[in-house]
């Protein structure tokens, strides 16, 4: 879900998935949408040969990002906290080219 | 769904200054320290899997991941883990997490520890079993130490009693 993260960690295998978070698997009830990402995602260990692989898995989620309501429903305690320094960061972002 | 041809977004879904705040703590430069390696032994079809998410999950017979404490103290997160029995139900599990919308695992747990979909894989042959044992821990770690020295290890030995070859780890 964040391969940037995974990759940064060492994990031996990655099956990357542009998911939600809170659902890296799939859509609720949705038992063939589901049973495809985990076959996708077993291949994995058959293909990968060497650590530190990344696959990425060919999947779309049928969402738009902003109708994807993965948020919990209050700020978590951290972003709270550290809301200010986010602010910054996104506009300090927006104004590079 | 739609399949294609893709190179993965971590942060699709993530608010563009939540995204460049998170970023500024990765790493530039390529990843080059120690990555544990074990081959896979034997066909799927042979291998017992076990599968860990970091979602919060707890038998509702065991005690809730403490997220009363992380709202006292925003830095910290619980660094225990839960035993999910591979027959737990649906009715059986409560997810505590304050970092995502729980309420589509509380539906459906598959969507994130999918159980019912690897006994279905269990007994089509497409894997070898899945152990008796799953589990859960908190994927809010700010700093992973008592994660890593004190529950991990009892995890591990957990997995070698039961024979685990392969584990399916999914994110929060």
């Amino acid at each position: 879900m964040t391969p940037d993260y995974s990759r940064e960690v060492g994990i031996p295998r990655v099956a990357a998935i542009e998911y939600p978070y809170g659902r890296p698997v799939g859509e609720v009830n949705d038992v063939e949408g589901q049973r495809k990402v985990l076959l996708e995602a077993l291949s994995v260990l058959e293909k990968a040969q060497a650590p530190g692989h990344v696959f990425d898995l060919p999947f779309t989620w049928p969402e738009d990002p902003k109708n994807t309501k993965w948020h919990p429903p209050k700020i978590s305690p951290i972003v709270k906290l550290q809301l200010e320094e986010i602010k910054r960061a996104g506009a300090e972002a927006r104004q590079k080219p | 769904m739609a399949v294609s041809e893709k190179i993965v977004d971590g942060f699709h879904f993530m608010p563009p200054s939540l995204r460049a705040w998170l970023s500024k703590d990765i790493p530039k430069e390529a990843f080059h320290g120690y990555i544990p390696w074990t081959p896979l032994k034997r066909p799927l079809k042979k291998t017992t899997f076990s599968l860990m998410t970091s979602a919060g999950i707890s038998m509702k017979s065991d005690p809730p991941f403490d997220v009363k404490r992380e709202i006292r103290e925003p830095t910290w997160g619980d660094p225990t883990s839960r035993n999910i029995p591979r027959d737990a139900s649906q009715e059986d599990i409560d997810v505590n997490h304050l970092h995502i919308n729980t309420d589509y695992i509380k539906e459906d747990m598959n969507v994130i520890l999918p159980l019912t979909r690897f006994k279905e894989f269990e007994e089509e042959g497409v894997i070898g079993r899945l152990a008796p044992t799953c589990y859960s821990f908190y994927g809010f770690q700010l700093n992973p130490k008592e994660l890593l020295d004190q529950t991990m290890p009892g995890v591990a030995s957990r997995m070698h009693r039961e024979n685990v070859e392969a584990v399916l780890l999914t994110p929060a």
